[in-house]
């Protein structure tokens, strides 16, 4: 079982897609003249052939109208071009801990697209977070103009920092070593610096990279890190939603985000205490977004910068990113709510809209008799309730000692 | 949130590129090309003002969403899905063909210069002078003039007189029965012309509107026609759960076509006609009443509450006819100030929303408006209030509370055997079932001019 991940232009006539026998569906990534306007998982039978008339009719009812967006978009934009403002210098951060071969993957990709872009200087910057032995150092080397930075301490927050103050650019880019960049990543976070002069910060769409196993179908198709193919922009606080910006889940994901550096180090960097690896791994990113945007700095989401994200390989290790999710929310949460007082009754708030949702959704599946729903659902909800209890202090407590140790 | 009164301001897309909102209040943006809405906003104060980037997103999303609704080559004109909203039917091959998109909306937002002096405007009144006069103001900037101003006023003592005299192309009709319904049917009577066009009293309409009213006419063969009614003011926090948490009257600003279609495929809970407009901005042809009848006399404000619209567009759905949604013709709707006229509103919407299905369902033996009543509506409830205690908006459970206290006082119509007796359309289910008698139109002059009686469009 495992889906063919499909890049079809649009813009061309479009050829059939073959299946292999051990695929049963396609991931269908679709562009309009190089621009990413969709994505659609089809389950198929096993070796089919999907025709060029179905595609069209797939390309009919899914993408016609984002290609009809992307189209006026640029009308308009010939019409009143963007001025032209200096971008900023970028320093692109990969942190990575004993993983050379998937580092290397991303490298590979960058380097194919870090000629020719509108960024005056691109530095890559990749921190080893404590690996276990020198081959991350040695995958590195491999690579031209790479930074390579060794943090001793354990945790993605301390790499992160590490990066953040090795690097040099007035833009920071940060990637985790499980994806890689798409061909128009640079171009789109050129755009999108561009186009919003004063974002503190930007967030990207994470498209999978693989879906060759159950476990990556089924996150996936639960709608995965896609935050969807519409720009947009976040705020301190927004009319839609009451509860914003505590709920800054919907901003993106950690594994593909930049942020103006100036404005990161001067709000001290990303919390240490969370993204701790095994036994915290999250809400660093959420932590972040919240504070720039409490800072009064709008956060653009940007789907044209894009990634491609190999998701959690195994049922079990999917269930265990469900758990981490629930703790790391709440974790996040009840930090902010000690350290912004005067949202209290929105972290308040979140706590009992992110339960209640919980619960609803495990209802759902409860009712439907859809039991991987369910045990996910129960990890989630178990990992909120573990992340309640005094998780953020026992991972200061933890955080505390790394220090310690690495004085 | 709730404490800031909202600004209502117009933004041409098609001429701004820069916002200069200072960013200081909160605001519902409506954005325009020219003389086409194009979509509405509301944002906080820390959102604006909207940077250049943002204006073109709108820009760019809200025109391809037009262009794919008004452009015959890319699949319009588009039906009402079941949930009375547009589906795009936008092929890629139209999407790829599709050349000089700013050209085509720059078209398509010519503002009409359509005659409309085979409109009558009908406005019905009750003891509002002041805003009747605001009212008539705008209906006298009218780019294309109508045929004729009929003002009937509901008041006991004919207390618009005055107001009308102000205005010497309104032809004033005192109707001292109460009741909206009674009084639209009186300024049918009184109109001459072909097309009537009604608004309400506490409405301001843009200066094109019968143009293109007329406009919308001429292009379409359908029976009625309703508009879009943006809100006129903000102000208020009655004013503003209305518009944002009930829905004001309608968010959709491109057209959509109401037909027996969707007629059939949400008639299982009770034919969605409440979905196809307001009666603060609707029009029909006269004949549309020759067929299927005036406004029934027991619903409406001053009678069961609301919904005398809906229930005679579901009579011309019901009956084959369409109804067109063409969010060209703009109105702007002063919704209620106070918090108990909106709670009464709110209630009083309910409760004639209720009468409605009673007497969808003794018209045409629909099971479906019946169900409503007992399934869909209880279940709404619920969902509602479950919804509003974990997820808000806050204030939603006292709006709900009105809106079962409508519901509760609208079961009594199921229990009103005389209320239900006096029914109005005997002759239209005569009508279905003898297709030849369907034929036969049924001259509503003759049978309107008896005051007395109390089913108008009985013959």
């Amino acid at each position: 079982m495992g889906y063919k991940i499909v890049d079809i232009e649009l813009s061309i006539p479009l050829a059939p897609v073959e299946l292999a026998p051990e695929h049963d569906g396609v991931g269908l990534i679709a562009r309009w003249q190089g621009r990413l306007v969709g994505f659609e998982m089809i389950a198929l039978a096993s070796a089919a052939i999907l025709s060029a008339e179905q595609l069209k009719s797939i390309a009919d009812e899914r993408f016609a109208d984002r290609i009809l967006v992307a189209k006026m978009d640029k009308e308009l934009l010939r019409r009143r071009p963007v001025g032209q403002l200096p971008l900023p210098s970028l320093s692109i951060a990969i942190c990575t801990k004993d993983r050379a071969e998937r580092l290397s993957r991303l490298l590979g990709s960058l380097d194919s697209i870090r000629l020719g872009t509108a960024f005056p200087s691109v530095e890559v910057v990749v921190v080893d977070n404590a690996s276990v032995d020198s081959s991350t150092r040695e995958a590195v080397g491999r690579f031209k103009d790479v930074l390579y930075v060794f943090e001793p301490r354990p945790g993605l927050d301390f790499a992160r920092n590490a990066a953040l103050h090795s690097a040099s650019g007035g833009l920071i880019a940060y990637l985790d070593d499980d994806v890689v960049v798409d061909r128009n990543w640079l171009d789109g976070l050129a755009k999108a610096c561009r186009d919003n002069p004063g974002a503190g910060g930007f967030t990207g769409l994470v498209l999978p990279l693989r879906l060759d196993t159950e476990a990556q179908i089924f996150f996936e198709r639960r709608g995965g890190f896609g935050r969807g193919f519409r720009r947009n922009e976040f705020h301190n606080t927004r009319f839609d939603n009451a509860l914003h910006p505590v709920g800054s889940g919907i901003l993106g994901a950690g594994c593909n985000m930049a942020f103006d550096r100036t404005l990161l180090v001067s709000l001290g960097g990303f919390d240490e205490a969370l993204d701790t690896g095994a036994p915290l791994p999250g809400g660093g990113d959420l932590d972040i977004f919240y504070r720039v945007l409490r800072s009064g700095r709008p956060m653009i989401y940007e789907p044209e910068y894009a990634v491609y994200h190999e998701h959690r390989e195994t049922i079990e290790q999917l269930r265990r990113q469900y758990w981490t999710w629930g703790l790391g929310m709440m974790a996040f949460l009840v930090k902010s709510r000690r350290t912004d007082g005067e949202l209290k009754a929105r972290h308040r708030g979140m706590v009992c809209w992110w339960f209640f949702d919980r619960l609803k959704a495990l209802a759902r599946a409860a009712r439907k008799l859809q039991g991987r729903d369910l045990r996910f659902g129960i990890a989630e909800l178990w990992g909120g309730i573990y992340g309640l209890a005094g998780e953020y202090d026992r991972s200061r407590i933890r955080v505390q000692r790394i220090r310690e140790q690495n004085r | 949130m709730n404490g800031d009164a909202f600004r209502v301001r117009q933004i041409d897309l098609g001429s701004v590129c820069a916002d200069a909102d200072a960013g200081d209040t909160p605001s519902l943006s409506i954005f325009w090309w020219k003389d086409l809405p194009l979509g509405m906003r509301a944002s906080l104060p820390d959102e604006l003002p909207y940077s250049e980037a943002r204006l073109r997103q709108f820009a760019a999303e809200f025109s391809a969403a037009q262009l794919a609704a008004r452009s015959t080559p890319l699949g319009a004109p588009l039906r009402a899905t079941y949930e009375g909203s547009p589906k795009s039917a936008l092929c890629l091959t139209a999407a790829l063909g599709a050349e000089d998109l700013v050209g085509r909306l720059d078209e398509l937002a010519t503002a009409s210069s359509a005659s409309a002096q085979h409109i009558s405007v009908v406005i019905c009144t009750r003891d509002r002078g002041p805003a009747l006069a605001e009212c008539l103001q705008s209906v006298a900037r009218q780019r294309s003039a109508p045929g004729e101003v009929i003002v009937v006023d509901n008041s006991r003592d004919g207390s618009a007189r005055p107001v009308c005299i102000g205005f010497p192309e309104v032809r004033y009709v005192h109707e001292p029965r109460p009741g909206l319904s009674v009084a639209r049917s009186a300024g049918i009577r009184e109109s001459r012309q072909d097309i009537i066009a009604f608004t309400d009293d506490d409405v301001e309409v843009h200066p094109g509107w019968t143009a293109e009213i007329a406009r919308a006419f001429e292009e379409r063969d359908v029976e009625a026609l309703t508009g879009l009614v943006l809100p006129a003011r903000l102000d208020t926090i009655a004013q503003r759960r209305f518009q944002f948490d009930m829905g004001g009257f309608g968010t959709t600003f491109v057209p959509l076509l109401f037909d027996r279609r969707f007629f059939d495929e949400t008639r299982p809970s009770g034919a969605h006609v409440w979905k196809i407009g307001a009666g603060a901005n609707m029009a029909f042809r006269r004949s549309a009443f020759d067929r299927v009848g005036s406004f029934d006399e027991r619903l409406g404000a001053g009678a069961a509450g609301c919904s005398e619209d809906s229930e005679l567009w579901y009579r011309l759905l019901a009956t084959g006819g369409t109804c067109l949604y063409e969010p060209r013709a703009v109105v702007f709707h002063h919704h209620r100030r106070d918090w108990p006229g909106f709670r009464q509103q709110i209630r009083a919407y309910m409760k004639g929303h209720v009468a409605a299905l009673v007497t969808q369902y003794d018209n045409f033996g629909d099971r479906g408006n019946i169900d409503r009543i007992w399934k869909q509506l209880p279940a709404y409830f619920l969902r509602t209030f479950v919804k509003a205690l974990f997820e808000g908006p806050p204030g939603r459970t006292r709006i709900l509370a009105a809106e079962v206290e409508g519901w509760l006082a609208g079961l009594q119509f199921l229990v009103r055997f005389g209320w239900r007796k006096r029914r109005t359309s005997n002759w239209l289910r005569k009508k279905i079932d003898d297709p030849q008698g369907a034929a036969r139109t049924i001259p509503v002059s003759k049978s309107l001019s008896k005051r007395s009686d109390r089913r108008p469009f009985l013959p």
